[in-house]
């Protein structure tokens, strides 16, 4: 993974220690949970006075986000070169939803075991799943921006002159921005009064989905819409044109190529 | 300013749909991304509807909480969690080395006979569809393996391209299809039983790729040269027994992973006959039995009929067929076992490919990782759509908009099967220009109401349709449609990706002509959907 830093620049290395620590931490202390009995989900979601739950807690969350920083330190085969400072909001915010999928693959797994072969169904995975997801999506979302992969059609604005384009751009951008401020206008009360109450999904596990998930919906989206400014702004010069090849990227394939040829060599 | 455009609010539905339809053309001409040209559309209908003064009079409240709720609703639904996997899921797959191994595995059978690599090509395109639902990488995997042979050996340009690119867009048709996924969650129709449905059609248009394949290479055997003769290679006949002990040995180890489950239930107690709990399907007591006796037929086709030694050596030329086979069992078998719902079983789907790569050594930290990371890329994308048509279309539905034009061309009086024709049509053109997911999540929600007002017993000329079957079956019209989108020109996204994986000197155009027979075998698969309803129902409880 030695590739050239997006980013840390010389933090690369000071950041990969602390990766490792606090997930060397994190795993003692959920090794220590298994252990302890007298600690379960229940108490994980709702840990008021409990040190060991709310330490691990903190150290899940403190190694999700050391990970997620320095992963997003390194540009994927499919992404396009940042472009601007505020890109590295969305890099980490993407490394957090791609740790949380395949978190969330494991967690699915765990219940359909604990389930189907030990007949001991969890209380807690099926909604932890669609917390997790519902955020999952939104900063999938955000990425996508980021990444400028937005289902778009081209056959009339490639052939736009270059300041009619920017003029599309800018109708583009602005009637974005007026759908996020009708949505945060809209569901403002609604997510201030769920967060106040830190209102919980009504189950027996019951996390609080809707408390977070409302306002987060509304900061991320809210952050999609800035991302499309800048977006905007780092874009102003670019005068390419599309083609639907463009959504096929030639490393990917070349990595299948030589997937698809080991063997032969062999 | 929209005091003085729109002071005179509401205006009526009939104005409304018309601003909105012209609105969308222009939003999408200018390059807007669907996904948000929907989501303003929806700010735009509720302004129509009630005017300004009512939507920005009070901060924070008003009818504008809709678009909230409608995103929220969306985020937490439980079914689109499995479309991340299944792109995950398929995403791993392509960087594994099972496809290629099936392909020798498969060909290894079929090398002897005319269009035998076509044939093949389509086969395995069948057994991928069946492990994910996703297009693209399936079309550039057959474009990897196949194309090169085909071309080696001299078969005809036309018939190799147009083979790999129609049996490659089979994967929205077999189940798992991630085109039927987003058809129930946006019709809230049951997703089993519209994958249920969708296999007779989808085998159907298969097996008329295959027969078309057979016949054009019989008729003209110069499109498919046979490969020279290999003096190691074994008979017809002997290759035919070895296949029996490979498909011997195969049931020998379903068979014993069956018994060893019902053991398991039977030693836990959890098959005990319970009233009112339905009994696990082969899982109890009173299976044992059977179980026994097919371990026998099958120990007696291997060491009896074929013959130890044929038969391992049968298994080392298909082992190749293994992997997909676990693959599939483990999705659609978690799905129609009753063991999982199709969350679940997507995500059991990736463990599965995971657990196999590592077995053949060929997972690594980077492959997961870029399986990822693409993952949330095509996520990000898909959400927005949903997002933004979810809101309009909660908007539209607010104003009326979709009993309103239900109504409309119900009081033209239309003949039943004309009005369907004319949505095929309009779906066949928007899949030339726009992306199936646009195409369901805003279109669906108009379109199946008037399906679903129609006289039921004038739909199709062959058989009844049931009531409740209507919109599986227009589910499964739909995406048959979508395959003649992949394929059609000037954007079918088929043949952009060929082209990446082809020889320079085959052009975008040549893809293209190479696709006109297999659109037309599409076409005919459409209307037998048409014609004879019924077939979707066949499999149907």
């Amino acid at each position: 993974m030695e590739t050239q830093s997006v980013w840390l620049g010389t933090l690369r290395a000071p950041v990969r220690l602390a990766m490792t620590v606090s997930v060397a931490i994190t795993l003692l202390l959920m090794g220590w949970l298994i252990i302890d009995s007298s600690v379960d989900m229940n108490t994980m979601v709702r840990p008021e006075g409990n040190m060991v739950a709310i330490a691990t807690l903190w150290s899940i969350s403190i190694s999700v986000l050391l990970s997620a920083i320095f992963l997003s330190d390194n540009k994927g085969s499919i992404e396009v070169t940042r472009k601007g400072p505020f890109d590295i909001l969305a890099l980490v915010l993407s490394r957090i939803a791609m740790i949380g999928t395949i978190i969330l693959v494991l967690v699915m797994f765990y219940e359909v075991v604990s389930r189907y072969v030990f007949e001991r169904p969890t209380l807690w995975a099926n909604e932890m799943s669609l917390w997790m997801a519902s955020f999952l999506f939104l900063l999938a979302g955000l990425y996508a921006m980021q990444q400028r992969s937005h289902i778009r059609i081209y056959i009339i604005y490639d052939l736009f002159p270059f300041w009619l384009k920017k003029v599309a751009d800018i109708i583009s951008v602005t009637l974005i921005l007026f759908f996020v401020y009708s949505l945060v206008f809209g569901s403002y009360n609604t997510a201030k009064a769920k967060w106040d109450r830190f209102e919980a999904f009504g189950t027996a596990w019951d996390p609080p989905l809707p408390a977070t998930l409302w306002p987060g919906l509304l900061i991320l989206v809210s952050l999609v819409a800035l991302q499309a400014v800048v977006n905007l702004i780092t874009d102003w010069n670019d005068d390419s044109t599309h083609s639907p090849a463009d959504e096929i990227d030639e490393i990917e394939i070349e990595n299948m190529r030589r997937a698809v040829e080991e063997k032969k060599d062999a | 300013m929209l005091e003085l455009l729109f002071g005179f609010a509401p205006v009526d539905i009939g104005t409304l749909s018309l601003i909105l339809l012209l609105s969308m053309f222009a939003l999408l001409a200018i390059g807007m991304p669907l996904g948000f040209a929907s989501a303003f559309l929806a700010v735009l209908c509720l302004i129509l509807k009630f005017g300004p003064d009512l939507l920005y009079g009070n901060f924070g409240r008003g009818p504008l909480a809709v678009l909230g709720q409608a995103v929220y609703r969306q985020m937490v639904n439980y079914v689109l969690i499995s479309v991340p996997l299944f792109i995950f899921m398929a995403a791993l797959l392509e960087r594994s080395g099972i496809a290629r191994d099936m392909y020798s595995s498969l060909n290894v059978w079929l090398s002897r006979t005319r269009g035998g690599i076509a044939i093949v090509t389509s086969i395995m395109a069948v057994i991928m569809a069946a492990m994910s639902g996703i297009i693209g990488g399936e079309v550039v995997l057959l474009g990897l393996i196949a194309l090169p042979q085909m071309l080696r050996l001299g078969y005809n340009q036309n018939l190799a391209i147009g083979t790999i690119c129609a049996s490659g867009s089979l994967g929205t048709m077999i189940p798992p299809s991630i085109v039927l996924i987003f058809y129930g969650l946006v019709t809230e129709t049951s997703i089993k039983a519209l994958f249920t449905a969708s296999f007779l059609p989808g085998f159907m248009l298969a097996s008329f790729f295959i027969i078309y394949i057979i016949v054009r290479t019989r008729l003209d055997p110069d499109q498919a040269p046979l490969p020279p003769e290999d003096p190691n290679d074994p008979s017809a006949n002997e290759k035919r027994m070895m296949f029996l002990g490979f498909l011997g040995l195969m049931g020998l180890g379903i068979v014993a992973a069956l018994t060893l489950r019902n053991l398991f239930f039977t030693l836990t107690g959890a098959n005990q006959i319970v009233e009112g709990v339905d009994p696990i399907k082969l899982g109890m007591v009173a299976d044992l039995p059977y179980l026994a006796g097919a371990f026998v037929l099958f120990l007696a086709v291997v060491f009896g009929l074929v013959g130890k030694d044929r038969s391992l050596k049968g298994w080392e030329m298909g082992k190749g067929l293994v992997a997909p086979i676990v693959v599939i069992g483990v999705v659609l078998g978690s799905i129609y076992g009753g063991i999982t719902g199709i969350t679940e079983a997507a995500a059991m789907g990736v463990m599965a490919v995971f657990v196999i790569g590592v077995m053949r050594r060929e997972m690594t930290f980077e492959i997961v990782w870029d399986a990822v990371m693409r993952t949330m890329k095509s996520t990000g994308t898909i959400i927005w759509v949903t997002i933004g048509a979810a809101s309009l279309a909660g908007a539209y539905t607010l104003a009326g908009g979709p009993t309103y034009v239900a109504n409309m061309i119900i009081g033209y009086d239309l003949p039943t099967m004309s009005i369907i024709l004319v949505m095929m049509v309009i779906f066949l053109i928007m899949g030339m220009f726009m992306d199936w997911v646009g195409i369901v999540l805003l279109i669906m929600p108009v379109f199946l109401p008037i399906v679903l007002k129609l006289p039921v017993e004038e739909l199709g000329f062959l058989g009844q349709l049931e009531k409740k079957h209507v919109a599986i079956w227009f589910g499964v019209v739909f995406c048959m449609n979508m395959q003649v989108s992949f394929l059609s020109p000037p954007f079918g996204p088929a043949a952009f990706y060929l082209k990446s994986v082809a020889p320079p000197h085959i052009s975008l155009t040549d893809i293209f002509k190479g696709f006109l027979p297999f659109i037309a075998i599409q076409l005919v698969a459409l209307s037998v959907l048409l014609i004879w309803p019924p077939i979707v129902t066949l499999l149907l409880p």
